[in-house]
């Protein structure tokens, strides 16, 4: 490498590294990333600010009761935004009540919702719910646990079983996951790697779409400030491109290393144990190919928006201009998601390993799912296969479209520069 | 000796050809002078011979052999529209540019603040290119220019933009290193400052090279017939003189274009007939703004006049 790569490489690492935007980058996206999972499960359980006032209503007096005592003695009554309110009232009665005062109260959110036991529940289980939103399940959920419990109780009560029998009718299935591999002994599954495919393909989908923007954006300030010509004085485009990016893809791999050493640490020590529904299961080796497919990434990727960024002249036209790129980042982002809610996922599969796409999703995939070793190394050799491919003609494009200045070209005059440029 | 020989270079943009069949020579130790308006084709040209374009037809030899890569470290360029990195620090600046020169070390650091204080800025060595004023910022960019020593210094219309000090500045800077025996290549469009430093020159109009050589040859040739007149009175009398071919007024000067040279007495005893105050009369004298209107027809006269009055 010519120590004219290595100029560009140490400034773009100076300028980018010793910056106040790459602290605070680094510090505030898993900051960010934690906070926005805090924010959904706090949405979830967020039940509105207001009291929430539920109505219990059963044919029977002795079966109201039971509700009341179960439910007080519920979590649902330490949680203060609940209020309870239990009546007794045939099903004749509560008819009437549900069309005039019930409805009345409904309406106008004194009461939030009402439930009617009627004492055909005790053998079908049907209860009815009164609301203005029924499907509001934050609510329902909740409730129906202490109702259960009391429905399976008063149906066996007279039936001679035992508590234990008791306790196995009320209780709901449990799953434990079981791990099967390969190589390894099958063994109970946590949330550790589920909680890591989501913190990768996070980590991924930010980083390459930040790095990649700012490495347009220093593109973009060095054809609008005219640098670019003392700079091809100097060194020839490549050289440039080259080292522009590397530099930023050095940067990036070294914020990605910082926000995985906490993993690191937990991997390659004994001294924390985690809990083992939180135990990581992944070596230190797929760290190493998760950086090691990450720099690859950096480098496809980054290479594409400084080729965008050499084609136009200001911010707002690369915006325009770097939406198919940015598709490249967000659909197989998606794609990581929905594999992660089902690995059987046949788009998944195929994703790991087309180029571009491979770059989230495989690390992902290793994560949750036994693959053998030749499935990410394919992955790896695919995506320099896919750098050799587009870099010669990613050259071209950035080698003219850096010095063109005036009016923004169209995609046909772009193809025009891959064609005709010697 | 030529230094720099530009052969036959072409370059097209789509069908636009911007440089067409330019051929000229660069003396070793010679200020050069590459003229023509704007859009003529001269930073085309420019680019082309330090190989940021590379040409469709030609070639650039430098004593010789074809330029490559390497000739970018013995270039020092300062391109028209000048642009530095804003948020970096003057001396890093410094630093990097010399360093893409593949020159680094203690002793450029040492040459680099020389020159910072030689130009007032050494308290700012530590200051980001962002706080400096604009002209601070011309002459950090002289510097990054001339740091790495070059032994070319190509010059893309240097005084465009200057205030006057930098404008003094960048001519001595450009007189040094002719002492010092460098090759200075500069274009531009302003013909006084070239005529008043180049020794040779190339003329380019519309893609095509004009009129190359020496600038005292070429004015030799041009100012054979020619007087150059500074008058006051009425001199409407003149056109109809016999031994007259052309009148041409440029303002300051009139441009008479004798059919002889033996008639330059002639003229001058009209003028003193018809009661003329002649302030100045050159005869067989010409400046190159008349060789180039002579050669590419009348011009936009603003462009290549207005700007020299205020350097």
């Amino acid at each position: 490498m010519s120590n004219k790569i290595l100029a560009v490489i140490k400034r773009e690492l100076k300028e980018r590294v010793m910056s106040k935007a790459f602290i605070i980058m680094t510090i505030l996206i898993p900051v960010f990333m934690f906070g926005l999972i805090g924010i959904q499960a706090f949405l979830y359980s967020f039940d509105g600010s207001d009291k929430t006032t539920i109505e219990i209503v059963s044919e029977a007096d002795d079966l109201t009761q039971r509700l009341e005592n179960e439910i007080q003695d519920s979590d649902l009554t330490k949680d203060e935004n609940f209020n309870f309110i239990y009546r007794t009232q045939t099903k004749s009665a509560f008819e009437d009540y549900i069309k005039t005062e019930g409805k009345a109260d409904i309406l106008d959110e004194k009461i939030h919702g009402i439930f009617f036991i009627p004492s055909s529940a005790l053998t079908d289980k049907k209860i009815e719910y009164y609301s203005k939103t029924p499907k509001n399940f934050s609510i329902t959920n909740k409730v129906k646990w202490p109702i259960n419990k009391i429905l399976v109780d008063e149906y066996f009560i007279n039936k001679q079983l035992s508590e234990e029998d008791l306790a196995f009718a009320r209780s709901g299935v449990d799953f434990t996951g079981f791990k099967v591999s390969k190589d390894s002994e099958i063994e109970e599954e946590g949330y550790g790697n589920l909680i890591l495919s989501y913190a990768f393909s996070f980590l991924l989908y930010i980083s390459l779409l930040m790095m990649g923007s700012l490495t347009m954006q220093s593109v973009i300030e060095e054809k609008q400030n005219r640098i670019v010509e003392v700079l091809l004085s100097s060194l020839n485009a490549k050289e440039l491109m080259t080292g522009k990016i590397l530099g930023t893809a050095i940067t990036g791999l070294l914020q990605m290393a910082i926000w995985l050493s906490p993993i690191i640490f937990l991997v390659s020590t004994t001294v924390f144990v985690l809990p083992p529904e939180f135990v990581l299961s992944i070596t230190f080796t797929q760290i190493l190919y998760l950086l090691a497919n990450f720099f690859i990434g950096l480098i496809l990727f980054v290479g594409l928006f400084a080729t965008i960024g050499s084609i136009f002249e200001n911010a707002q036209d690369a915006q325009s201009g770097v939406w198919p790129v940015m598709m490249l980042i967000i659909i197989p982002f998606f794609i990581s998601l929905a594999f992660i809610r089902n690995p059987t996922n046949p788009i998944g599969e195929i994703g790991s390993f087309v180029p571009f796409a491979s770059i989230i999703i495989m690390p992902v995939k290793m994560t949750i799912v036994d693959t053998s070793f030749w499935q990410p190394i394919l992955a790896l050799i695919l995506n320099v296969a896919a750098i050799f491919l587009i870099f010669p003609l990613a050259g071209k494009v950035y080698r003219i479209g850096i010095l063109r200045t005036g009016k923004k070209p169209s995609w046909g005059e772009v193809v025009k520069w891959i064609r005709f440029s010697n | 000796m030529n230094a720099l020989e530009v052969k036959n270079l072409v370059k097209y943009f789509d069908k636009v050809k911007a440089v067409d069949d330019v051929s000229f020579d660069v003396p070793e130790g010679s200020i050069f002078g590459l003229i023509g308006r704007n859009g003529a084709g001269k930073t085309t040209t420019i680019r082309m011979m330090m190989n940021i374009y590379s040409p469709d037809k030609g070639e650039v030899l430098l004593r010789g052999d074809k330029v490559d890569n390497s000739f970018r470290n013995k270039v020092g360029y300062l391109p028209e529209e000048r642009g530095l990195y804003k948020k970096m620090k003057v001396l890093d600046t410094l630093m990097f540019f010399a360093e893409i020169k593949n020159k680094t070390g203690k002793d450029i650091e040492r040459k680099a603040k020389k020159y910072l204080e030689q130009f007032d800025l050494k308290d700012r060595m530590q200051s980001k290119i962002e706080d400096l004023s604009k002209g601070n910022q011309q002459k950090i960019q002289f510097i990054a220019t001339i740091l790495h020593d070059p032994e070319f210094i190509i010059l893309d219309e240097p005084f465009s933009g200057l205030d006057p000090i930098n404008t003094n500045l960048l001519k001595e800077i450009i007189l040094e290193k002719k002492k010092e025996g460098k090759v200075i290549i500069f274009s531009t469009h302003l013909m006084d400052f070239a005529e008043k430093m180049c020794d040779h020159v190339a003329m380019i109009d519309k893609g095509k090279i004009i009129l190359d050589g020496s600038l005292s040859q070429a004015k030799a040739k041009f100012a054979q017939k020619n007087v150059s007149l500074n008058y006051e009175g009425d001199v409407s009398f003149l056109k109809s003189l016999p031994f007259i071919e052309t009148v041409s007024d440029f303002g300051n000067t009139t441009q008479i274009k004798l059919k002889d040279a033996s008639y330059s007495q002639d003229l001058l005893k009209a003028l003193v007939e018809k009661n003329v105050t002649v302030k100045q009369f050159n005869a067989n004298d010409i400046s190159l703004h008349e060789i180039f209107v002579q050669l590419a027809g009348k011009v936009d006269g603003e462009i290549l006049t207005a700007e020299v009055s205020n350097v």
